[in-house]
């Protein structure tokens, strides 16, 4: 065991007897005394953070998170409570906890680059922790705590400069983004040392069981294995495994998840549908076009291209003809050429959208604030000129938006607008409660992505029950989206558990 | 700590510090620095260095301190809001510890008690931490007595009863040290030395075998690798890291009493 001992006092008691120095005041070496005595933490278990944020309130399930990271999981864990239960919370009561068990002294925060100044902001207003946001040239070395994007903490010279600091914790926000281990990101948090270690995501799954597999190496390697090993005993392949109950509970020893159920906290209703539509005989006819093309010109033999060009059909004709125009300059033969051709003559004399048709029957109805999902910038623009066509005033939001302008999106939504309408990219760090309706226009490969989605809405502070809707158009390939959505929820339910309705209010069980 | 006593502490803090306390309505206090104190507090040694320079008229900070907001009795004060977990209250925790770490104390006497002696004490506060993935501390508050050697605990809690001042009451003596302050303080960190080895270290024990438990899972994630990369070095690290268990031992204050 090592014992650490300083001279210092020594030293300066020395000084004293030799009358180098004065000696100090009565009363306030009393205070002294009495402070510390009063501040010792004098057991190995339960939280001393709390009594040091007088104006914060954690909820139970926030405090008791903190409890089991610490003491049953050595403060290296994935908090991976459903969206909008508050894993920022949770993360701050731990570091905190560290910094006032003198555990922690410097602590890196990497999140995408749009939360940064909401991480910032929270540790410095909630609990008191002085996190500064990294810039260029930010002399890292004098500060302790430090909030930094994964883009940029990822490439030279950030990179080398964060190897050359010694990190007691590593925090890492949407934490998913890291469940490929061929990136650059992966490389270079698995290259980190991680002392301490949280990894914050509600969807620690998101297309198949070997992102668990590749979150929780980086994290405790070793855990389920290596990579043979856990393949062949869970005779695991993409959306299927055995011997899951084993697997589950693995899982459990270094992740933490709260259902928004089991917080004990009144949630308000998610009323989620599927709304199956037909396309007009028009629409069927060009979409049947579409698919023939992979047996009429060569580019389209990859199923890739093919599949993509059949989701925008689902969406809109600008969102087709966009990649369809792109597509006929790589052709060559004058009968592809013509082919190509008839089908954007048929797509440009299509007058309606069967489905912009039903999201704005959707509106009508809710006679409220509604939030519209697209995959496409062009379905985006499209829907926004459709509504404004009904009478129906919108705004527009996407994730490269900057802050400013995110704010100002969501005030004009809050106050002026009826709808916002919003690409992918829009759906993380944004929260929208006093919005009640979701529409999703198109449907992403990944539940998680729904998830995150109706996360906006369907959080703390939301008043009213929540509906959801799901359009999609039977005989297409939204049928096999589907069907993929129900299988992958499945694998997710059986290896982290449950999960709150997404698609729709009714189990299918695989 | 109440905001009821955060307050006591910062009135008496600046009081003892001489620092003229200009409004206190028991909810906030208006605070006039001596020039010690801002250089201490204020942290603005640019200021000060260029004051010096050219000799100009020092002008130290007010500071309002508001520790209840809920509670003040007019309206419109602005000011720092000062709580327990508080930036600036731990900063004056801190250098309280400064200002209060080296003591010497003698026991008043009354003057009509003749031919009065007392006896020199070395009296430490002693903090031991055990740190591992987890912690814990204890104080010990030890005396010993420079005459005889002999030894009290709870050296601090004993002093509650006895009326001291730093400067020793007119006509009364005190006796020369036998043994020297810094040999009995050497005494003192052997006791406490003892104290640590007789102590229950099961928490060590724990740690090792958290510790050992991953790194079995780790050996296990690189089996059969000849060669193994870099990060494997660095888990390991990260692993002593955490879980190695250390003590750490520091004086927290202490001084020289003379007592009957």
């Amino acid at each position: 065991m090592i014992i650490e001992r300083s001279s210092e006092w020594k030293e300066g008691f020395t000084n004293r007897l030799e009358n180098l120095e004065p000696w100090q005041n009565w009363t306030l070496y009393n205070m002294n005394y009495e402070i510390v005595k009063a501040n010792l933490i004098t057991d190995f278990y339960g939280l001393q953070s709390p009594k040091y944020l007088p104006n914060l309130t954690p909820l139970n399930h926030q405090l008791k998170v903190a409890e089991t990271v610490i003491e049953r999981m050595n403060g290296k864990a994935i908090l991976a409570d459903e969206v909008g239960l508050g894993k920022t919370i949770e993360a701050g009561l731990i570091l905190k906890e560290y910094l006032v068990r003198g555990l922690v002294k410097k602590a890196l925060i990497l999140t995408p680059a749009s939360l940064i100044n909401q991480w910032v902001e929270e540790l410095n207003y909630k609990f008191y922790i002085p996190a500064i946001p990294y810039k260029k040239n930010t002399p890292i070395e004098y500060y302790d705590v430090v909030v930094m994007s994964m883009d940029t903490a990822k490439k030279s010279p950030h990179k080398e400069l964060i190897y050359a600091q010694d990190y007691d914790m590593i925090i890492i926000d949407e934490a998913h983004k890291l469940k490929n281990h061929k990136t650059k990101i992966y490389e270079f948090v698995q290259g980190l040392k991680k002392k301490f270690c949280l990894l914050l995501t509600a969807t620690p799954i998101q297309n198949n069981v070997f992102e668990l597999f590749y979150l929780i190496s980086l994290l405790k390697p070793g855990h389920l294995g290596n990579y043979e090993a856990f393949q062949s005993s869970f005779s695991a392949s993409k959306h299927s495994l055995e011997h899951d109950d084993y697997l589950r509970e693995l899982v459990n020893q270094v992740m933490v998840r709260n259902r928004r159920q089991d917080t004990g906290i009144e949630w308000t209703n998610r009323r989620v549908q599927i709304i199956p539509i037909d396309f007009t005989k028009e629409e069927k006819e060009v979409y049947e076009m579409i698919s023939e093309l992979k047996n009429m010109c060569p580019v389209f033999s990859d199923t890739f291209s093919m599949i993509t060009l059949q989701r925008e059909m689902c969406s809109s004709k600008e969102a087709t003809q966009l990649t369809l125009s792109k597509m006929r300059e790589k052709c060559v033969e004058l009968k592809e050429i013509e082919y190509m051709e008839s089908v954007m003559q048929k797509l440009m004399a299509l007058e309606m959208n069967s489905k912009a048709e039903k999201a704005y029957e959707i509106i009508s109805q809710a006679n409220d604030k509604v939030i519209i999902f697209t995959e496409y910038r062009a379905s985006q623009a499209y829907l926004q000129d459709y509504l404004y066509s009904k009478g129906i005033t919108s705004v527009l939001f996407n994730g490269k938006f900057s802050k400013s302008k995110r704010e100002w999106m969501k005030q004009l939504f809050k106050e002026k607008a009826q709808v916002l309408i919003a690409t992918e990219s829009g759906s993380e760090g944004i929260n929208l409660q006093f919005c009640h309706h979701v529409i999703n226009y198109d449907l992403p490969w990944n539940p998680m992505k729904l998830e995150q989605r109706i996360g906006r809405v369907h959080r703390l502070g939301q008043e009213h029950d929540v509906h959801i809707y799901n359009i999609a158009i039977r005989n297409t390939i939204e049928d096999s989206i589907l069907e993929l959505l129900y299988t992958k929820i499945g694998v997710f339910e059986k290896v982290v558990g449950e999960l709150d309705d997404i698609l729709t209010a009714f189990k299918k069980t695989i | 700590m109440y905001p009821q006593q955060v307050h006591d502490y910062l009135v008496k803090f600046f009081e003892e510090n001489e620092c003229r306390i200009l409004n206190n309505d028991g909810h906030y206090i208006n605070v006039q620095l001596t020039i010690d104190m801002d250089k201490k507090i204020m942290n603005r040694p640019y200021y000060w260095k260029y004051l010096e320079s050219i000799n100009g008229e020092p002008n130290p900070a007010q500071l309002t301190l508001i520790t209840d907001q809920n509670n003040l009795m007019e309206g419109g004060i602005k000011g720092e809001v000062v709580h327990f977990g508080s930036p600036r209250l731990s900063q004056l925790f801190q250098t309280t510890k400064e200002l209060g770490a080296f003591v010497q104390m003698y026991e008043k006497v009354n003057k009509f008690e003749k031919n009065i002696i007392l006896t020199p004490w070395l009296g430490v506060n002693y903090k031991i931490s055990y740190y591992s993935d987890q912690t814990k501390e204890m104080l010990y508050s030890l005396g010993i007595n420079l005459m005889t050697g002999n030894l009290i605990e709870e050296f601090q809690e004993s002093l509650r009863e006895v009326d001291l001042d730093p400067i020793m009451t007119e006509g009364v003596f005190h006796l020369p040290y036998i043994i020297k302050p810094i040999r009995a303080l050497e005494r003192l960190d052997l006791v406490i030395d003892n104290i640590v080895q007789q102590d229950d270290h099961t928490w060590a024990e724990e740690a090792k075998e958290r510790w050992q438990k991953d790194q079995e899972v780790l050996e296990y994630f690189y089996t059969g690798i000849e060669k193994k990369p870099e990060c494997y070095d660095m888990e390991r690290k990260a692993m002593e890291e955490q879980y190695e268990a250390r003590i750490k031992i520091e004086v927290l204050n202490g001084g020289l009493f003379y007592m009957k």
